[in-house]
């Protein structure tokens, strides 16, 4: 049995590291006092592993871990169990148990929503930009990648965008391991755009999103 | 913009920004309005050095256990923090709530090196607090602590209280004190010679320091009416399974020194090692009963998740009960897969047993500290350890599956000569022998053998406090010495740094009053992380102590005569200047003092009572 737990990263906790996000797992599950399943081999460790990295910096209402139980166990003592074992600032928002044979969270994300704040004084000449970006069908952007950098088109990457207010907007964009773009590199593209210097961005997901058996964008959880 | 959103706009542009970040598992969150006294406890090093010290959890712990009082924590920024703190005009402020540090009622600075001293000076600057106690009318008041709080005397004109021996119950009482005060509306002076008597505290502005021509002190006194005591004592807690010890611990996101449950099975140290001030200052041994230490154990692994409990102490293998231990604890622990692990593994202490207890869980790296290279200079340390022992030890370990060890060595030991050193490199050579002496099949692949040699400081409270420091030149010309007869052994990697670290050390651990000057100094030049070898800076030490017109060798390199009185004599360790006299005369001939365990040494911690010696 698994389970499956979407968690919150509050702002205070924005600057632990992916890496360090996970050591820290490794030890709230033995916090829990649940069964957790381990790995088997030279070096042992709790068998979890998480629906997507966070960069740092990010906050976000939408991570998931997915946890193996070496017994099975109801969903709200789960819930419970976690939530007694992580800090306020990763709240624990929705749990659900899944059995083994469940395709894991990692290998069914497809998307990302993200809300994200501009700031500084460049807010409204980037989000101005936003319709000429939808409209256009081929944006080159530079990806830099351990490999060196890349041209891409950055267009297709971005399933939606628009604004939410004065300094903020929403977008959904790729997040598979061959087809992803940041939020701060769109940034990056629509200041180029509208010919200002990119402002310092706060990025918040909202959800992540894979794809049900009609091809409808549908949150990760659900699926 | 609030001062937590500034802290965190510079948080993108430094290495590691969860060292400001707070917000830990465990941390301990309080409403300001609900408590009287808020105390900041500053470790003035690195989050990752001072989150895996032990007495800064059992303080934050005992503080927060009461309700009157909050207590959090402070660590020096990194040097790119804090020069982008000075540029935003943002002060130094505490983990768990960003408060700045001025605006605390305590503030609690543990002394663990002497080369943190300046990031005292730094933190201070940081939080906009005078430097001096005299300059100060409000803020915290700062009180030190910790082993070198046992010559406090360097940073004497910056501190208000100096708190001598165990922190469980005096921290408390100065607290205590600290509402009394408050509720009593006294002037801040008063709250000064109140703390004077409280068992253990001593403050340094109540006491006068006169000088020979020659540079040596004459006298330290009370200042007449202040009620301050001519010898400070002290704080002792005499049991320690009554003692306060923290049921939870801070879990740490980022990775720190000493990521585990640290597990304090004793207090002080038995073995009479002359150049160790812990084993002096921490008398007299005080062990934990094993029931108790098991009770720890369980309440710390199911609190913090750690997958291992280290058994601390100055020296764990004299634990009585050791195999006992071991095995209750690793028969609790070995389902929950929480490893046991032993630190400062003496060589002399029956290791098998225990040895294949803790590596039923997993193997730990063998440390073994010789400390000096030849019989005859092993027993001026009184480091009563024969080649025998080592030589027994370190085969039992290759037998048992280890294949990596460490040794550690001091260079510059007093009557050392180029023959003790290279001792050292016959040592190295026997032991690679004992690796190779257990059959093939039997012992673990891939032999490793790391030699450390750090250079010797003298230390206050010591036997060796009388000795000279080696000086600079003889120091190197034996590294290289050494260096050489190493290159002969084949496999062994040699670990020496340059004494010019030591020696700015040395010049502190015995240092006076006078020495503030020279440290308000370098630190203005920019010196601080000094323990730091990339961030000390010789040079700008060496201006200091010109500028100043003090001579360093005055205190690192002088042969001090036995009847010199000393800038700590009015503080008692403990130990007595008589018992630490008699052990450097017999350091001279060459002459062991067996663990006092086998008979009292007449150190003199009977004077307090504490003391269960025969």
């Amino acid at each position: 049995m698994r389970a499956l737990i979407r968690f919150g990263k509050q702002p205070r906790l924005r600057f632990i590291s992916h890496l360090d996000l996970q050591r820290f797992f490794q030890r709230a599950v033995n916090r829990t006092g649940l069964p957790i399943a381990w790995s088997q081999g030279f070096n042992p460790h709790p068998v979890m592993s998480f629906g997507s990295a966070l960069a740092l910096g990010w906050t976000s209402e939408y991570e998931v871990i997915d946890i193996k139980l070496s017994a099975p166990m109801g969903r709200k003592r789960t819930e419970d169990a976690v939530r007694a074992a992580l800090p306020e600032d990763l709240p624990v928002l929705e749990v659900r148990m899944v059995d083994d044979r469940h395709t894991a969270p990692m290998a069914l994300v497809r998307m990302s929503d993200y809300t994200v704040r501009l700031e500084g004084e460049s807010a409204s000449a980037i989000l101005g930009q936003i319709p000429s970006f939808m409209e256009t069908e081929v944006v080159p952007a530079v990806k830099k990648t351990k490999s060196g950098e890349r041209t891409i088109n950055a267009r297709p990457l971005v399933l939606s965008m628009e604004p939410t207010g004065p300094d903020s907007f929403n977008a959904r964009l790729m997040l598979t391991e061959s087809q992803s773009i940041k939020p701060e590199l769109l940034v990056d593209l629509l200041a180029g755009m509208a010919g200002v210097e990119a402002p310092r961005v706060r990025v918040h997901r909202r959800m992540l999103l894979g794809l049900d058996a009609q091809g409808n964008p549908t949150p990760l959880m659900a699926l | 913009m609030s001062l937590s959103e500034r802290i965190e706009n510079l948080m993108m542009s430094v290495q590691k920004p969860v060292r400001y970040m707070g917000g830990e598992f465990n941390a301990v969150m309080k409403d300001p309005e609900r408590v009287d006294v808020r105390y900041a406890f500053l470790f003035p090093d690195t989050y990752e050095v001072g989150m895996s010290h032990l007495g800064m959890k059992i303080l934050y712990s005992a503080i927060n256990a009461r309700e009157d009082a909050w207590c959090e924590r402070v660590f020096s920024p990194w040097v790119d923090m804090a020069e982008l703190m000075r540029r935003d005009g943002i002060p130094l402020f505490s983990l768990e709530s960003r408060t700045p540090v001025k605006y605390f009622d305590m503030l609690g600075i543990t002394l663990q090196y002497e080369m943190s001293f300046t990031n005292i000076l730094e933190a201070l600057d940081l939080a906009g607090i005078p430097l001096r106690s005299a300059d100060r009318r409000e803020g915290p008041f700062i009180i030190v602590g910790g082993p070198c709080a046992f010559n406090p005397e360097p940073l004497a004109p910056f501190v208000d209280l100096v708190a001598l021996g165990d922190g469980e119950e005096e921290t408390q009482q100065t607290i205590d004190l600290y509402r009394q005060w408050k509720a009593a509306g006294l002037p801040r002076e008063e709250y000064l010679r109140m703390a004077a008597r409280i068992p253990g505290i001593y403050v340094p502005s109540l006491y006068e320091v006169s000088y020979n021509d020659d540079g040596t002190i004459r006298a330290v006194t009370p200042r007449p009416g202040s009620g301050a005591p001519e010898i400070v004592k002290k704080a002792l807690v005499n049991d320690l399974d009554s003692a306060t010890y923290p049921e939870k611990l801070i879990v740490p996101y980022g990775e720190i020194i000493h990521n585990r449950i640290m597990l304090e099975i004793f207090r002080g140290c038995t073995r009479g090692c002359r150049f160790c001030q812990a084993g002096m200052i921490y008398r007299p041994i005080r062990e934990r009963s094993i029931e108790h230490l098991m009770q720890l154990a369980d309440n710390l692994v199911s609190s913090t998740g750690y997958d291992e409990i280290s058994l601390m102490s100055l020296s764990s293998g004299d634990y009585s009960c050791l195999p006992e231990l071991a095995h209750q604890m690793v028969e609790r622990f070995a389902a929950k897969r929480v490893r046991i692990s032993l630190p400062s593994q003496r060589i002399d202490t029956v290791l098998t047993d225990t040895l294949k207890e803790t590596q039923k869980v997993k193997k730990t790296a063998l440390t073994l500290a010789p400390e000096a290279g030849t019989q005859r200079l092993r027993d001026v340390i009184n480091k009563g350890v024969t080649e025998a022992d080592l030589i027994r030890s370190v085969t039992d370990a290759f037998e048992q599956g280890w294949s990596a060890v460490k040794l550690y060595f001091m260079l510059g030991l007093p009557t050392e000569t180029d023959e003790d050193v290279l001792g050292i490199a016959d040592l190295a050579q026997k032991v690679r022998a004992c690796y190779f002496s257990v059959p093939k099949e039997r012992r673990a692949p891939g032999l490793r053998i790391t030699v450390s040699a750090s250079v010797f400081v003298p230390k206050n409270d010591t036997p060796f406090q009388w000795a000279p420091q080696l000086d600079y030149d003889t120091v190197v010309h034996r590294q290289q010495l050494l260096r050489q007869a190493l290159s002969r052994v084949k496999g062994v990697d040699f670990k020496y740094h340059a004494p010019d670290l030591s020696y700015i050390e040395a010049v502190f651990a015995r240092g006076d009053r006078r020495l503030a000057e020279a440290m308000e100094r370098a630190w203005r030049m920019g010196c601080r992380f000094d323990g730091w070898s990339d961030q000390f800076r010789y040079d700008l030490w060496l201006k200091a102590f010109e500028e100043e017109g003090l001579d360093p060798d005055f205190y690192a390199l002088r042969p001090r005569p036995t009847d010199e009185m000393f800038p700590w004599d009015h503080l008692d360790c403990g130990v007595t200047k008589a018992y630490l006299l008699r052990e450097w005369e017999k350091a001279q001939r060459a002459e062991c003092t067996p663990d006092c365990r086998k008979g009292c040494t007449g150190c003199g911690m009977k004077r307090y009572g504490a003391c269960q010696g025969r």
